[in-house]
């Protein structure tokens, strides 16, 4: 087998293409932004005549010539997508065979893109994100890696080969190498290569994108679930409740973050059972979120909220007991038959969520004290609804709009502190593929074999800027209501 | 010199002949005739070979050399734990004997030694004209304080106590009575109470420092009293080291002409992340590696760095607890289990993997060619169905192995080498890392784990330390009556051909049993920036820093 | 005012010692004590040695005690130990015997012994925090005016191309964490592999001698990561204020534009900046670590994980102190600055 090149027969004629298209806008636009900052501002201008004037001269050449070569840049990108499917295998490259591994994510892609375009005007605040251009990008790269992850976790698609088995020969190898005949594995390339310990670089950064899109999402809603559970009370009773939750939050935040994983996150405290006990502390609150949400709700009718509660509360604490209830650990009290399923770095989970907690809280509670002077919480008050049916159906709700954006950001924030835990080596097996640890293992060998460090890092940048980029489109189209 | 006019020992001749018959090698050769109070180059004369000259002829004078190294903390020699500790105190705390890669001794603050013929009395001869650099002379009696020191059982952490074992007085835990002998200024008389070969060996150990009368380690630093030609200058423990030259003391070693070319020597310590020294030596922060190791030999040779390289008898083995429980059973006490484990691995990828072909592959044995009586005993094929069929048999197919290693480059990828190897037999394997500073806790305790192990020069002193039964660092827990019995056997045949065959029995229980994976041995290796000399690497980590000097 | 700032002290006080004492109660835990024995006393040493190790030394006392001890509101331990040497928290052997005070904790202005780096912690810790503020003086000098000027230039002009461009890059750089954008640079700027070997990949010599080559990778990957937040501050502040009235009245009055963004508009826009980068400052500490332990930069950040991953207990507490008192000065300065630069509010 010959080694695959990056683009294949396909990079004669694009490369040149999107290499020129690109130094070419990148040239128009710094110019066009020097030329403007000494020019007024002039936008569309209607004239007597009812004809619309927009800007002329060198700048506003520059800007029809920026639209085309965006274009230009564009197509070629989708050509770099596209064209690889009507080719035979290894013709369009690493680029090309990449871009094939992925295709169920392009196919969900598209239609989720073309379903969500179509119904816009009827999906509320997701709807109108498709109305902000940097908000579809962030969706799009988030989307991406949630496809990603989805398809590799449950159908173990797009992966090429298995990212633990190790193939003699391959060591830090560059991508596109051949494997040795007789390998296991979907494609008989390694398309980015082989790390460290000759593992596929490509499948490991696959691999670790279900790693993180499982953990970091997740992670933040029980840190949305602590935070708003304690927040709204202190919000909304201020008083004496609240200085005592707010110190507490305080003296969480006046940690530094790396000092509290280290004193968290090691193999001694996980045997003193700390992080077990946290676990069943700080997981307790869904349950109390849902009890009180449903229970406020239907506390006028006993028999509907009966009806209601059993299930759920039986699922969630079914769940409950499963999570905290861990093989190897202090609390392991279920029988295995019971215990649903153990969360493998439950460690780093719990940490994770209690360094997020304090944030939401802070949040929760400043929007919560703004709320709770609204005529509506008023008019709530004097029909003589209870407490927490205020909170969480006459606040929360209202409240929305920041706390969602906050959610896309700390997500984004949360796989950041994940890749720190991996960087400094804490709490995960060190085979684990999450690309924090996959960045740290790379960077060892980063002076001479840049190729393992970089597919992990550019994936982790991209992920967590689609989630800024969301939350950008988010804020700005959640402001124009 | 005292030590030409002596008779050889009658055993050194007999060596010779053995090694010029091609049954003992070189290395062991050297290693047991100097032992015995043979020159290094008495030896190679009987070999009817010049020994090999010193690069000294070719440093200048003066320089500053900088090492990457971790900067420990002092405490008393005795109680090291780490090679690195004794390169900073070797400037002025120097050594009775010093062993060299060749596996020759040779005398430093002593002139010479003679052990009698069933190795029961040393005579230690104490090299004249050595100076503490207080001014006071270094006689006998410092020699016999620092062995008494060494005896010393009730002193926390003492590892000089294991290797003087038969001078110590079971009852008393210290020296036994007359065991140490001032004959005159310059002669100290050991009588052992039975006869032991390995002191001499002992003495030129890291720990074996010799320290002046009244030391404390707490004000070492204050008060750097020792022998040797440099004193410290500033200890930032973990940051920086830094030891000059003793200008007013006249070092010994001038008029013999041993060295010390350099006037000033830094240690800084960039962590044990070796890319942060491959960082540090492109950016010329430093001259050269403490040890380089895996995959960083070939980046330091990328940079333009020269290579010094020994083949050693360190390895690392990944074994099974055969005592451990999981779950409340003992996985590993069943011999079909480890044998799967060990047929499902191939030595050779481990040394692939794990330590870039830097090295030899081994048999699973912890005995290897570079022994004196190793036999050449087939290790378990390499059969991975095999493995998952005895496996399988043995009713442990579902059984979840947990992998666990230290956090650190050769020894981590070796040990994932090994799962992932497992892996793909079939195996259920968990693999579980754990940092450098907690990994020792209970490094013999773990159900299944790696563990680094130095090169030691017999055959049998490896077996007895960590695969005896019941021994302290017996980290496999593995327990046999034969084989105690055959490794007694063993330690009582002085001829290497003779104790092949025992040995032979050995290594085929070894591989047999399945104790451990011990995939290869490692080389090791150490880089310089071009333009120094006598900075190779030493085959068991001494502190030879005397013999660094920059290029004439 | 007098009484805000004596009441935020009290909290700062309350916060310090609930923080110290779970560092305490974390770090002293059984396992990390054995953890301590083995790294000090010796590697391979028996589960008996240990306890008595510890027992020798103090660390098998109640909790409550030897946090007292550290605080100097319990007399420090003397204990006997079963070697028969007498070991004392407060004896120092640079001290004659006689002139052993009683109390030896914090409020003597004793800050322990670091097991770590065999020094007194209030030795080690003026050094590194006097390099980490080194570091940090270098990176609000690179970080601060560039966030400005890129938040002005994309407030200036909401919705312009420059501004889509400038909050494009901002975004960029807040989503990329210092261990991606450190290790990128290291490789581009730091190996031979792109044939741009400007700089160096380590800042280890920078501790005495800082050059430009040594310093500039580990300040830029700090400034670059905190740039981007301070800039959409700054041009989420700078679009306020160009939609205001009085700006309005200045444009329609035909005032050049670069005179209205430099004099009327940029003084109102830098008071929200002000705040954001104070508070910043705690949250560049993560950075901090990160980057010295990737440069070997031996700073506060680089003590702190020397510090944790050897359980040096007292210099985990003194670092834990040191970064409380920081996080709520800030604080407690961006409060006040922002009461002195806004002249519409003020606290009775």
């Amino acid at each position: 087998m010959e080694p695959l090149t990056w683009t294949g027969s396909l990079g004669t004629i694009l490369n040149p293409i999107f290499g020129i298209g690109v130094i070419l806008f990148l040239v128009s636009v710094v110019t066009q932004s020097v030329l403007t900052f000494f020019e007024g501002p002039v936008t569309l201008q209607a004239n007597p005549d009812g004809t619309l004037q927009s800007r002329g001269g060198l700048i506003g050449m520059l800007g029809t010539a920026n639209k085309y070569l965006m274009l230009v840049i564009v197509g070629a990108v989708l050509a770099y997508i596209i064209i690889p499917f009507f080719m035979g295998y290894g013709q369009a490259g690493i680029v090309g065979e990449m871009a094939k591994r992925f295709l169920p994510v392009w196919v969900a892609l598209v239609a989720l893109f073309a379903i969500s375009i179509h119904y816009k005007r009827r999906l509320g605040l997701y709807g109108k994100l498709f109305d902000s251009t940097v908000g579809m990008i962030g969706f799009g790269l988030v989307m991406f890696w949630v496809f990603t992850a989805f398809f590799f976790g449950v159908f173990d698609w797009i992966a090429t080969h298995d990212y633990l088995s190790q193939v003699s020969g391959l060591k830090n190898k560059v991508p596109g190498v051949p494997v040795p005949e007789g390998t296991t594995g979907v494609l008989p390339h390694y398309l980015l290569g082989g790390d460290n310990l000759a593992r596929d670089v490509f499948s490991r950064m696959v691999a670790g994108s279900t790693f993180v899109i499982a953990i970091a999402p997740l992670a933040t809603v029980f840190a949305f679930m602590v935070g708003i559970t304690l927040g709204l009370p202190a919000g909304y009773y201020a008083g004496r409740l609240d200085t005592i939750l707010s110190f507490l939050a305080n003296l969480i935040l006046a940690f530094p973050v790396i000092l509290l994983f280290y004193l968290l996150v090691t193999p001694e405290i996980v045997l003193t059972g700390i992080p077990s006990y946290m676990a069943a502390f700080l997981f307790f609150f869904p349950l109390i979120f849902f009890f009180v949400l449903l229970n406020s709700r239907y506390y006028t009718q006993p028999a509907k909220r009966t009806a209601i509660m059993i299930p759920v509360l039986g699922i969630l604490g079914w769940l409950y007991l499963s999570v905290i209830n861990q093989r190897g650990t202090v609390i392991n009290f279920l029988p295995p038959w019971l215990d649903g399923f153990d969360i493998t770095v439950l460690v780093v989970f719990v940490s994770v969520v209690f360094v997020n907690a304090p944030t939401v809280f802070r949040i929760v509670r400043g929007l919560t004290l703004d709320l709770r002077t609204r005529d509506y919480v008023a008019a709530a008050q004097t029909r003589g609804e209870g407490a927490w049916y205020i909170m969480l159906w006459e606040i929360l709700p209202n409240a929305r709009g920041p706390l969602i954006v906050d959610f896309c950001l700390r997500i984004g924030y949360t796989t950041i502190l994940l890749g720190t835990l991996g960087f400094f080596g804490l709490g995960l097996p060190p085979e684990s593929p999450d690309w924090g640890s996959t960045i740290n293992e790379g960077r060892k060998l980063l002076l001479v074999f840049a190729h393992p460090a970089l597919p992990p890092a550019i994936a982790l940048m991209s992920l967590v800027l689609g989630l800024n980029l969301l939350a950008d489109g988010l804020r700005e189209e959640s402001l124009r209501d | 010199m005292t030590q030409s006019h002596n008779p050889i020992h009658p055993a050194a001749l007999m060596y010779a002949e053995e090694a010029k018959a091609g049954k003992l090698s070189r290395r062991e050769f050297l290693t047991r005739t100097t032992a015995l109070g043979v020159t290094a180059s008495a030896a190679y004369g009987l070999l009817g070979m010049t020994a090999p000259a010193h690069a000294a002829g070719h440093a200048q004078q003066g320089g500053t050399m900088r090492m990457q190294m971790e900067v420990r903390a002092l405490k008393d020699p005795r109680t090291y734990d780490w090679t690195q500790i004794a390169y900073f105190t070797a400037g002025w705390l120097e050594y009775l004997v010093e062993y060299n890669s060749d596996g020759s001794f040779e005398p430093m603050l002593l002139e010479g030694w003679e052990v009698n013929d069933d190795a029961t009395q040393y005579t230690l001869n104490v090299r004249r004209g050595v100076m503490w650099n207080d001014g006071t002379e270094f006689t006998a009696e410092d020699v016999a304080r620092n062995i008494e020191g060494w005896c010393d059982r009730t002193m926390e952490g003492n590892s000089m106590a294991g290797r003087f074992a038969v001078l110590i007085d079971e009852s008393t835990d210290m020296a036994v009575e007359g065991g140490i002998e001032v004959v005159d200024s310059h002669t100290v008389r050991l009588n052992l109470p039975a006869s032991d070969i390995s002191l001499i060996a002992g003495m030129s150990d890291y720990p074996a420092a010799i320290v002046p009368a009244g030391f404390n380690p707490d004000t070492m630093l204050d008060n750097p009293v020792g022998t040797g030609p440099y004193m410290p200058e500033s200890l930032e423990v973990g940051v920086k080291g830094v030891i000059v030259r003793n200008e007013g003391h006249d070092w010994w070693g001038y008029a013999a002409g041993k060295g010390a070319f350099l006037d000033r020597i830094e240690y800084i310590d960039y962590g044990q992340d070796p890319s942060a020294w491959v960082a540090a030596a492109a950016a010329d922060e430093v001259d050269m590696t403490y040890e380089t190791v895996g995959d960083f030999v070939d980046i330091f040779e990328s940079i333009g760095w020269e290579r010094s390289e020994v083949a050693s008898g360190a390895t690392i083995a990944i074994r099974p607890n055969q005592l451990a429980e999981v779950d409340g059973i003992r996985p590993y006490a069943d011999k079909r289990v480890r044998q799967a484990i060990a047929m499902a691995v191939d030595n050779a990828v481990c040394l692939e993997l794990g330590y870039s072909d830097l090295g030899e592959v081994a048999r699973n044995q912890h005995v290897g060619p570079m022994h004196p009586a190793w036999a050449d005993v087939p290790g378990l094929p390499y059969d991975p169905t095999k493995a998952l069929e005895l496996l399988t048999e043995a009713g442990m197919a579902d059984f979840e192995m947990e992998i666990t290693s230290i956090d650190d480059d050769w020894r981590k990828n070796t040990t994932d080498a090994v799962a992932a190897q497992l892996r793909d037999a079939g195996f259920n394997v968990k693999r579980t890392i754990i940092p450098g500073s907690t990994f020792w806790n209970d490094w013999t305790k773990y159900p299944f784990s790696s563990t680094n192990w130095n090169h030691r020069p017999l055959d049998t002193q490896i077996l007895g330390l960590a695969y005896r039964s019941g021994e302290a660092w017996n980290e496999s827990g593995f327990a046999n009556a034969e084989f105690d019995a055959l490794l007694a056997e063993a330690n009582s045949i002085a001829d290497a051909d003779a104790r092949r065959e025992v040995m032979g029995k050995l290594q085929a229980i070894m591989s047999d049993e399945g104790v451990t994976i011990q995939p290869y041995w490692r080389s090791l290796y150490r880089h310089a920036k071009p333009g120094f000399v006598g900075w190779d690497m030493h085959i068991a980590y001494l502190p030879q820093i005397y013999k660094i000097g920059l290029a004439a | 005012m007098g009484l805000f700032i004596l009441r935020r002290f009290g909290v700062m006080i309350l916060t310090a010692l609930c923080l110290t004492f779970i560092v305490f109660w974390l770090t002293n835990l059984a396992p990390n004590l054995e953890k301590l024995a083995k790294t000090q006393g010796n590697a391979r040493m028996s589960d008996e040695a240990v306890q008595t190790w510890l027992g020798n030394r103090g660390y098998l006392q109640p909790l409550p005690i030897k946090y007292g001890q550290w605080l100097g509101v319990v007399p420090g331990y003397v204990i006997e130990g079963t070697d028969g040497e007498v070991r004392g928290r407060c004896i120092d052997p640079r001290r004659p015997d006689d002139e052993t005070p009683r109390f030896c904790g914090i409020l003597q202005g004793d800050w322990g012994f670091s097991t770590v780096a065999k020094e007194d912690v209030s030795e080690v810790l003026p050094t590194r925090l006097a390099n980490t503020g080194k570091l940090m003086f270098w990176v609000m000098v690179v970080m601060v005016p560039g966030a400005l000027i890129v938040g002005v230039l994309a407030g200036m002009r909401e919705g312009s191309r420059t501004d889509r461009t400038l909050s494009t890059a901002s975004i960029v750089s807040t989503a990329t964490p210092e261990y991606v954008s450190g290790v990128v640079f290291i490789a581009l700027f730091a190996t031979s592999a792109f044939g741009m070997q400007w700089f160096k990949g380590s800042a280890s010599s920078a501790v005495q001698d800082a050059t430009f080559e040594n310093f500039f990778l580990p300040v830029m990957t700090i400034a670059l990561y905190g740039m981007g937040y301070i800039a959409r501050m700054t041009r989420a502040s700078m679009a306020e204020v160009m939609t205001a009235q009085y700006i309005r009245t200045a444009r329609l009055k035909g005032v050049s534009f670069p005179k209205i963004v430099l004099k009327h508009a940029l003084r109102n826009a830098l008071i929200a900046p002000f705040t954001v980068i104070m508070l910043q400052i705690p949250w560049l500490l993560n950075g901090v670590v990160i980057v010295e332990t990737l440069f070997t930069y031996q700073g506060f950040g680089w003590e702190l994980v020397r510090a944790a991953s050897n359980n040096d207990i007292e210099m985990l507490l003194g670092v834990s102190v040191i970064s409380v008192f920081v996080v709520l000065l800030t604080q407690l300065i961006s409060d006040i600055g922002y009461v002195f630069l806004n002249p519409r509010i003020r606290i009775s």
